[in-house]
C-alpha cells in the first residue's frame, strides 16, 4: 500500500496538516463540549420528568419560576380526556450551605410528586434526593444542606445523575418541603398550600401523531394532549410537551443555535484546510503520479490513496485533539460549564471523516489531469 | 513584488484556499468578539450602567440578583456602616408585560424598582427624563422598536399597572432581556401583581453611595466586616461577578485563544510547504542574480495580500452574520475588525519568518549541480 507506505515514512510530510486539523478538532470538541454543558446543566432537570406534557399558567410565558397552578385549575386539568396522572412540580433557586465547606453550593430546590427519571417516590419532608453534580461541591450522603438565607435544613439521602436546572444542582424534596423552603427564603414569590408552578402529565396518547405532542386516544378530532388540556382549562393554561418546555428555558434555543453556526463555520475551515494541505501535496507528487500512471496505476486508485492519506491524518488528528480537549476539560475552573460526551465525540470525528474526504476531493481534478507520458523523460 | 503577484495569479485556487480559510477563521474570531461583548452587555448592562456605588447582596444569593433579598435588619445595619452616605433599596425581578402599542403583544421583561433620587437609577439615559412618579419607567434603547419608545405604555400582567415609558437608556438590558427602571413602589405592586400570595416584598440588594472622600471599595470591605450574611461588592466588582459572566469570559477566551493559534499556524505552514516546493526556482534565481531580500520580500508580499483578501472576506461574512444576532445589541464595527486583522497579520508574519529562514538559506551553488536542489 503505497499510501500508507508515504505516510510511514515520510511522516514529516503530513505534520502540517495534522498539527493544524488536531487544534480545529480540540476547538470543534470545546465548542460542543461547552453547548452540551450549557444544555445538559441548564435542562436535565426538565429532560427527566416521567410526563407527556407539561402544563403552565397561560401568563407566565412557559417559564417555570413565573407560572401558578392553583387547586381549580388543576381539577380542570385532571378532568381532561386522556388525562391518565398529574403530578405538581416547583422549583426555587437558592445558596445552601454545606457541611465542612466554606463555599455555597448553587441548589435547586425541586418539590415534584410524579418521581422523575432515577428519583425515588417523593421522600419525608425536609430530606432530599440530589443531583449528583453537587458531590463537586461537597455535598455528600447523609449531610443536612442548609438552604437560603432563612438556612432552611435539607437532609440529602441519595444522588441522582443529570437532573440540573438552570446550571443549579436540583435537590428533589416533597412538594410540602418545597413550598415551606420557597415560602421561608422567597416571602415575594410565596405560594398557598395547594399551589404548584406546574403540572406533570402522563395521557393516555398515540406517540408521534401530529406535531405538537401527541394525539390523544378516543378523541375523535385528533386534538393533541397539549390541546385538549389548555381547551379544558378555557386557555388559563399554555401547555407543551417536555421537549418544547426544554427549549422554553431561558436562552437555551438562543445557544443552541449560535454555537452551531460557529461549529459548522469551524468545519467549512475544516475542509478548506484540508483541501489546501492536500492540493500542496498532489502538486509536489504530479511527476510520482505520471510515472505511476506509466506503469498502470489507475486514476482511481491514485485518488484513493489521497482520500485514505486524509483520512489517516483526520483520526490521527481527532484523537490528538481529543486528548488536548479533554486535558482542557481537567485543566478548566469547574465554573466553566464543559461537558465532554460520547455523542460529541462521535459527531466531531464523523464530521473531520467528512470534510477530510470532501477537502481531499479538491486533488481529484489534478490526478485526473496527469498525463502518464509526462513521465517518460522526467526525472521527478 | 512582480514574481509575487503573478505567481499568486497563476496559482488562484492554491492561494485563494488559503485566502478563503483564513476569511472563515478570522471571521469566526471577529463574530465571537462581538458576541462576547454583546452578551456580556446583555447580561449585566443594567447593573453596569445604574448609580449605585456599591451594591449589597444577600451572602447566599452569590452575587445572583435573581438569588437576593435583604432583610430589614440587614438594611439598618448597612446604613450604619460609617462611608455609606445613602443605602437604598433596589428589586429586580422578571415579569410577564404587555407592549401596548407593540399591537399588545406579550413578552417579559425585567423591571429594576428604585426610590427617586437615590441610588439605583439608571446613568446611560440618551432621551427623555428619568422616573418621576409611580407607573414611569425609563426603558433600554435597544428596545424602542418593540413597544419600549418614549411614550408607549407597557401593562404588567394578569391585569397589572401600566407603565409609561418616560425615558430610554442605553445598555441597561440584564439577561438579554428588555429592562424597565421604575420607582420602587411601581416594583412592588408588580411583584403582588404577579404573586397575590406573597408574604412580603423585600429589595434585592440596597444601592449605596458612599460619601465625599471614601472609596468605593473601603466602604464594601467595611460592611462585609460589620454586617451579617451580607456581601458588599463594587459596581464593577458585582458585574464581573455575575453569574455567568466570568464563565462565558473564560470559555470564550479559550475559544478565541485557539482561533488565534490556529490562524497563524495554517498561513506560516502553508508558506513553508510553497517555499519547500518552489526550491529548484528559488535557487535558479538566486544562481542569476536575484538578491534573497527580494526573495524574502516576495513571500512576505504574499502573507501580506492573503491575510488582507482574508480579512476583507471575515468583514463581509460579520458584517452580514452580526445581523443575525442585532438582538443582542451588537453593531458592526470597524475598528475591532481592524485591530483584530491587524494582529493576526502580525501573527502570520511571525509564523512565515520560518519560510523566510529557510529562504535565506538557499545556497545558490547547488543550481549548477542540477536535479536534487533542497533547501
Amino acid at each position: 500500500m503505497l499510501p500508507l507506505r508515504e505516510l510511514r515514512r515520510r511522516p514529516s510530510r503530513f505534520i502540517v496538516a495534522t498539527v493544524v486539523l488536531s487544534f480545529l478538532a480540540t476547538l470543534l470538541l470545546f465548542l460542543g463540549g461547552l453547548l452540551d454543558g450549557l444544555y445538559l446543566g441548564s435542562t436535565g432537570a426538565i429532560r427527566a420528568q416521567p410526563g407527556d406534557v407539561i402544563v403552565f399558567s397561560s401568563g407566565a410565558r412557559d417559564s417555570f419560576l413565573r407560572s401558578r397552578i392553583t387547586a381549580d385549575l388543576r381539577a380542570d386539568v385532571e378532568s381532561a380526556d386522556g388525562v391518565d396522572a398529574v403530578g405538581g412540580v416547583g422549583f426555587v433557586l437558592l445558596g445552601a450551605k454545606v457541611p465542612t465547606k466554606a463555599e455555597l453550593a448553587d441548589v435547586t430546590v425541586a418539590g415534584y410528586e410524579l418521581p422523575p427519571k432515577g428519583v425515588p417516590p417523593p421522600p419525608k419532608d425536609y430530606q432530599g434526593t440530589a443531583d449528583s453534580s453537587l458531590k463537586d461541591q461537597g455535598v455528600g450522603l447523609g449531610d443536612t444542606i442548609l438552604v437560603g438565607p432563612a438556612e432552611s435544613p435539607i437532609t440529602i439521602i441519595g444522588f441522582v445523575d443529570d437532573t440540573s436546572f438552570l446550571q443549579q444542582g436540583a435537590v428533589w424534596v416533597n412538594l410540602p418541603t418545597w413550598r415551606a423552603v420557597q415560602n421561608a427564603n422567597r416571602p415575594d414569590s410565596a405560594v398557598a398550600d395547594d399551589v404548584v408552578q406546574t403540572l406533570v402529565v402522563k395521557g393516555s396518547v398515540v406517540k408521534g401523531s401530529v406535531v405538537k405532542g401527541s394525539v390523544v386516544k378516543g378523541v375523535a378530532d385528533g386534538r393533541s394532549l397539549s390541546e385538549v388540556i389548555d381547551a379544558a382549562t378555557a386557555n388559563a393554561t399554555s401547555t407543551l410537551t417536555v421537549d418544547e418546555a426544554v427549549l422554553a428555558l431561558p436562552g437555551v434555543k438562543q445557544q443552541g443555535q449560535t454555537f452551531d453556526q460557529i461549529i459548522y463555520s469551524t468545519f467549512v475551515v475544516v475542509l478548506a484546510v484540508v483541501g489546501l494541505f492536500f492540493s500542496l501535496l498532489t502538486i509536489e507528487r504530479i511527476g510520482l503520479y505520471g510515472v505511476l500512471k506509466a506503469i498502470g496505476a489507475s486514476t482511481p486508485r491514485l485518488f484513493a490513496g489521497v482520500v485514505m492519506q486524509a483520512v489517516i491524518v483526520a483520526i490521527i488528528a481527532f484523537l490528538i485533539g481529543s486528548l488536548l480537549a479533554i486535558g482542557a476539560a481537567f485543566a478548566l475552573p469547574a465554573k466553566v460549564p464543559l461537558q465532554l460526551i460520547p455523542s460529541r465525540f462521535i459527531f466531531t470525528f464523523a464530521g473531520l471523516l467528512l470534510a477530510a474526504v470532501l477537502g481531499s476531493a479538491v486533488s481529484l481534478r489534478r490526478v485526473t489531469r496527469v498525463d502518464p507520458a509526462s513521465a517518460i523523460g522526467s526525472a521527478s | 513584488m512582480f514574481l509575487a503577484l503573478t505567481e499568486m495569479r497563476r496559482a488562484k485556487v492554491r492561494f485563494g484556499l488559503l485566502a478563503g480559510a483564513v476569511g472563515l477563521l478570522v471571521f469566526l474570531i471577529l463574530f465571537q468578539q462581538a458576541l462576547l461583548s454583546g452578551l456580556i452587555n446583555q447580561f449585566i448592562g443594567a447593573i453596569k450602567n445604574q448609580s449605585g456605588q456599591v451594591l449589597v447582596f444577600n451572602d447566599q444569593a452569590r452575587r445572583n440578583l435573581d438569588g437576593s433579598i435583604i432583610l430589614p435588619a440587614q438594611q439598618a445595619a448597612i446604613t450604619k456602616v460609617d462611608g455609606v452616605e445613602t443605602a437604598s433599596p433596589l428589586g429586580q425581578g422578571t415579569f410577564t408585560v404587555t407592549a401596548v402599542n407593540d399591537n399588545e403583544t406579550e413578552t417579559d421583561a425585567v423591571l429594576f424598582g428604585y426610590v427617586i433620587g437615590q441610588p439605583g437609577a439608571p446613568t446611560s439615559l440618551v432621551e427623555g427624563r428619568l422616573v418621576e412618579a409611580a407607573d414611569e419607567a425609563v426603558a433600554s434603547e435597544k428596545d424602542r422598536d418593540a413597544g419600549f419608545d418614549i411614550g408607549d405604555v407597557v401593562r404588567i400582567e394578569p391585569g397589572g399597572a401600566s407603565i409609561t415609558i418616560v425615558g430610554v437608556a442605553r445598555d441597561i438590558n440584564y439577561s438579554v432581556q428588555p429592562v424597565l427602571f421604575v420607582e420602587f413602589g411601581t416594583f412592588e405592586a408588580a411583584k403582588r401583581t404577579r404573586n397575590p400570595d406573597a408574604a412580603a416584598i423585600f429589595p434585592s440588594v440596597i444601592a449605596i453611595k458612599v460619601a465625599a472622600g471614601r472609596s468605593a471599595a473601603d466602604v464594601a470591605r467595611r460592611i462585609n466586616e460589620q454586617v451579617d450574611g451580607v456581601e458588599a461588592l463594587t459596581r464593577q466588582e458585582a458585574v464581573d461577578g455575575s453569574p455567568g459572566v466570568s464563565s462565558v469570559r473564560t470559555s470564550f477566551t479559550v475559544i478565541l485563544g485557539l482561533f488565534y493559534l490556529v490562524v497563524p499556524l495554517v498561513t506560516g505552514l502553508f508558506f513553508l510547504i510553497v517555499t519547500f516546493q518552489k526550491a529548484s526556482a528559488l535557487t535558479l534565481l538566486r544562481a542569476i542574480g536575484a538578491p534573497a531580500r527580494s526573495l524574502v520580500w516576495s513571500l512576505l508580499v504574499q502573507v501580506v495580500v492573503v491575510m488582507t483578501i482574508g480579512s476583507l472576506v471575515a468583514f463581509g461574512l460579520y458584517s452580514v452574520a452580526i445581523q443575525g444576532v442585532s438582538n443582542l445589541g451588537v453593531h458592526v464595527e470597524v475598528m475591532p475588525a481592524v485591530v483584530t486583522s491587524l494582529v493576526v497579520l502580525a501573527l502570520a508574519l511571525v509564523t512565515s519568518l520560518v519560510a523566510v529562514r529557510r529562504v535565506l538559506r538557499i545556497d545558490p551553488l547547488l543550481a549548477t549541480t542540477g536535479a536534487g536542489v533542497a533547501l
